[in-house]
C-alpha cells in the first residue's frame, strides 16, 4: 500500500454529507411549512422525501414540537430549527468532500486534517440529540435518525481521511503537485496554516447563511397570537374553580382541561417540560368531554371523564396531583370506561390510588360544583374543546400551542420569563 | 484534478444557495398562507358552550318562557321579582290548559311540592324534593317555581298564599345552597286559584307527598318546581 490518500473516504464523506443535507433539508422544510400556524403532514421516513403515517410520524411530530428542536423559540415564532444549521454544515462538508475527492493527493495535508477534525462536529451534535431523544422524548424520529446515520458515516470517513493525512505518504508521481509543498517531505503538500481560519470562517458562513435567510423571511405573528378570544367573565361567583399557586407563580392563568383528553395530557407535559406550569398562578377548570355530566355533548368523547373530574375536584389542595395521576393512567382509565364493566372499573382505579376521595366523589356538593364549572364555561361562551389556556384574560391560540408556544407565552405574559 | 478547489467552491455555493433559497421560499410561502388564511377556511367548526336544549323546548314554550323571564325579573335588572296571575295571563297569552300543557314535558324533570291547606310552610318531604331537584341542574339556566292555591278561599287570599308558597320554596333554596346569583336563576310565578289550575291527573306526577291522599284541591296547594333546559 502506498502512502497516497485513499479516495473512498472522500467519496463516503460526500455521500454521507449529501444524505445529511437531504434529511436536514426535508426536516427544515417540514418545520417551515408549520410557520403558517396550521397542521401539516411531515416527512418521516428512512427513505428521504417519503411521508409515513402512524407511530413514525408521531415520533417526528413529537421531536418537532419538543423544546429541543429549535433555538431562540421565545424570540421568534417557532424558533430557529436545529436542522437549519445542519443544512448549511452538510452543504459545506459535501463541497469539501468533493474537493478532497477530486484533488486526491494534491489536496494539502492540512485540508485533510481540518476536514477530519471538523467532520466530527455533526456526530457530536447528533450524539447530543440522540441522547435527548432517548432520555427526554423516549422516541426516535426517522428523519433525525437519517441525520444521525449520515453524521456517523461522515465521522468515519473523516477519521480515515485524518489518519491518511497523518501517514503523509508521498503522492504518486502522476498526481504530484507542481511547485513543491510547504513543509517539504517530497510527498503530499502540507498547505498553509492560514487556510484553517479561512475554512473555519467558510464553515461558519455556510452554517449561518440559511438561518439568516430563514429569519429574513419570517412573518410577524404579533397580530395573530392575541386574536383567539378573551375570557369575558373571569370571576366565578360561587368559588367553584380550583386554584394552583406554586411558590414561583408569576402569571395568572386559567386552564380548561379534561383529565382523559390526550391533548390535555400532552399540553400539560409540555407546560411542565418548558418550566411554564410552575410559574403560573393557575385557576383550573375541569371541562370533561363526557355527556354523563356535560350537556354540551350528545355522546361521550372521553367516557369516564366526569367521574375522574369529580375525583380531581375532590383532591382540592392536591387536585393537580390527582390530575397528573389521571394523565399518567389515561389509557388505562379510558380503556376501563369503554370496557363492558364500564365506570365501576374507573371507580376502582380511583379508589385504589385515592381511597379517601370516595365519599366526596358521590356527594351532591361535588356534582353541583362540577355543574358550576361547566356553567362558568357557558357564561364565557368558550369553544367545546380542550385544552384551553388563558394567560390573564387572553386565550392562547391552539395554533400557538406547539412550536409557537414559547414565543406566544413571552408575548402574552412578558413577566413569565422562561428559563 | 487541477480545478478541484474551484469545483468544490462552486459546488458548495450551489448547494448552499439551493438549500437556503428552498428554505427561504418555503418560509415565504408559509407567511403568505398565514396572511391570506387559506388554510383557515378548511378548519372544522367548533361548537360553542351553551345551555342545554331539550326536545320539549318548542317555539311556543320558549316564547312564553322568554316573556316570563323578561317580565318577571330574571333578565334586564328589573327590580321586581316574580309574576302574579294577571301578569301570567297577559304574558302567556294562552289558555289555562295550553299553559299547563307547556309544562307537561317537564313531568320527569320536575316535581310538585305540596303544602298543607292554607299554609306556605314546607314539610321535610317538600324540602328534600327541592334540594334533590336543585342539584340536578345539569345544563339548565333557569329554575321555575310555579305556585298555586286551591279553589277554597277568595282570589285575593289565594293569590297572596301562592305568592308566599313560591317565596318559601325560593328562600329554602337560598338558605340551603347560598348561591349569590340566585335571583338570576329562579323564576317565580304565583297563580293563586285564578289561572291554570291543575287537574287530579297531576297527582300521578312526581309529588312530594307520595302515597298520601291526593285530589284536585290538594294538588293545587302546591308549587311545581323544575329546571328548564332551554336555550333562550
Amino acid at each position: 500500500m502506498s502512502g497516497a490518500p485513499r479516495r473512498w473516504p472522500s467519496a463516503l464523506a460526500l455521500v454521507a454529507s449529501l444524505i445529511g443535507l437531504v434529511f436536514g433539508g426535508l426536516s427544515t422544510l417540514d418545520y417551515s411549512k408549520h410557520l403558517d400556524r396550521q397542521v401539516h403532514d411531515i416527512h418521516c421516513s428512512f427513505v428521504p422525501g417519503l411521508s409515513s403515517g402512524g407511530a413514525g410520524e408521531s415520533a417526528c411530530r413529537a421531536a418537532m414540537y419538543s423544546p429541543y428542536s429549535a433555538l431562540f423559540r421565545d424570540r421568534y415564532w417557532g424558533g430557529i430549527p436545529i436542522s437549519l444549521f445542519a443544512v448549511g454544515a452538510f452543504a459545506f462538508f459535501a463541497a469539501y468532500a468533493l474537493y478532497l475527492l477530486l484533488a486526491g493527493p494534491r489536496a494539502p495535508r492540512r485540508a485533510a486534517q481540518f476536514f477530519g477534525a471538523v467532520s466530527l462536529t455533526p456526530l457530536l451534535v447528533s450524539a447530543l440529540m440522540f441522547a435527548i431523544s432517548a432520555l427526554k422524548l423516549g422516541q426516535y424520529c426517522k428523519t433525525c435518525v437519517g441525520i444521525y446515520i449520515s453524521s456517523v458515516l461522515l465521522a468515519i470517513a473523516g477519521v480515515v481521511i485524518l489518519l491518511d493525512a497523518r501517514k503523509g505518504g508521498a503522492a504518486p508521481a502522476a498526481d504530484k503537485p507542481e511547485g513543491g509543498a510547504e513543509g517539504g517531505g517530497g510527498g503530499r503538500p502540507v498547505g498553509s496554516l492560514w487556510f484553517v481560519p479561512a475554512w473555519l470562517a467558510a464553515l461558519g458562513i455556510f452554517t449561518i447563511t440559511p438561518t439568516l435567510l430563514y429569519l429574513s423571511a419570517l412573518p410577524s405573528y404579533a397580530s395573530y397570537i392575541t386574536g383567539c378570544g378573551k375570557l369575558a367573565k373571569p370571576t366565578e361567583p360561587n368559588n367553584a374553580l380550583l386554584k394552583h399557586t406554586p411558590a414561583g407563580a408569576k402569571q395568572q392563568a386559567t386552564l380548561f382541561v379534561d383529565p382523559l383528553c390526550p391533548t390535555c395530557k400532552a399540553f400539560h407535559k409540555r407546560l411542565e417540560a418548558d418550566g411554564i406550569f410552575e410559574r403560573l398562578d393557575t385557576t383550573l377548570v375541569l371541562f370533561p368531554l363526557d355527556n354523563e355530566c356535560n350537556w354540551m355533548l350528545d355522546r361521550p368523547l372521553h367516557p369516564g371523564a366526569c367521574l375522574v373530574s369529580k375525583a380531581v375536584l375532590c383532591g382540592e389542595n392536591r387536585a393537580v396531583d390527582v390530575l397528573e395521576w389521571a394523565y399518567e393512567n389515561q389509557d388505562r382509565l379510558l380503556e376501563g370506561a369503554k370496557s363492558p364493566a364500564g365506570l365501576p372499573t374507573v371507580r376502582a382505579a380511583i379508589r385504589e390510588k385515592w381511597a379517601n376521595l370516595d365519599a366526596c366523589i358521590d356527594s351532591k356538593d361535588t356534582k353541583l360544583r362540577l355543574d358550576k364549572m361547566l356553567r362558568y364555561i357557558v357564561d364565557n361562551k368558550l369553544q367545546v374543546s380542550t385544552p384551553q389556556l388563558f394567560l390573564g384574560d387572553t386565550r392562547l391560540c391552539d395554533e400557538d400551542s406547539d412550536i409557537g408556544l414559547a414565543y406566544s407565552i413571552r408575548k402574552l405574559a412578558p413577566d413569565l420569563r422562561l428559563p | 484534478m487541477k480545478y478541484a478547489g474551484i469545483i468544490g467552491i462552486v459546488a458548495g455555493c450551489t448547494l448552499l444557495a439551493g438549500s437556503a433559497f428552498a428554505v427561504h421560499a418555503e418560509v415565504k410561502s408559509s407567511a403568505e398562507r398565514l396572511k391570506t388564511g387559506i388554510a383557515e377556511s378548511v378548519k372544522p367548526a367548533v361548537a360553542i358552550a351553551n345551555d342545554a336544549e331539550a326536545p320539549y323546548c318548542t317555539p311556543k314554550f320558549k316564547e312564553v318562557l322568554a316573556r316570563v323571564i323578561h317580565a318577571c325579573g330574571l333578565e334586564g335588572g328589573a327590580a321586581r321579582r316574580g309574576c302574579q296571575p294577571a301578569d301570567v295571563k297577559t304574558l302567556a297569552s294562552i289558555s289555562d290548559d295550553d299553559f299547563n300543557a307547556l309544562f307537561t314535558p317537564l313531568k320527569e324533570r320536575g316535581g310538585v311540592v305540596m303544602y298543607d291547606d292554607g299554609s306556605e310552610k314546607l314539610d321535610d318531604d317538600g324540602k328534600k324534593m327541592l334540594e334533590e331537584l336543585w342539584v340536578e341542574r345539569k345544563g339548565a339556566r333557569y329554575f321555575f317555581i310555579v305556585a298555586r292555591a286551591s279553589k277554597t278561599g277568595t282570589p285575593d287570599f289565594n293569590r297572596s298564599l301562592s305568592h308566599k308558597r313560591a317565596n318559601s320554596a325560593f328562600f329554602h333554596i337560598g338558605d340551603k345552597f347560598k348561591e349569590p346569583d340566585l335571583d338570576k336563576q329562579v323564576g317565580l310565578l304565583w297563580l293563586g286559584n285564578e289561572f291554570a289550575q291543575l287537574g287530579k291527573e297531576y297527582c300521578e306526577w312526581n309529588v312530594s307527598r307520595k302515597g298520601k291522599p291526593c285530589a284536585a284541591e290538594a294538588i293545587n296547594r302546591s308549587a311545581f318546581v323544575s329546571w328548564v333546559d332551554c336555550q333562550l
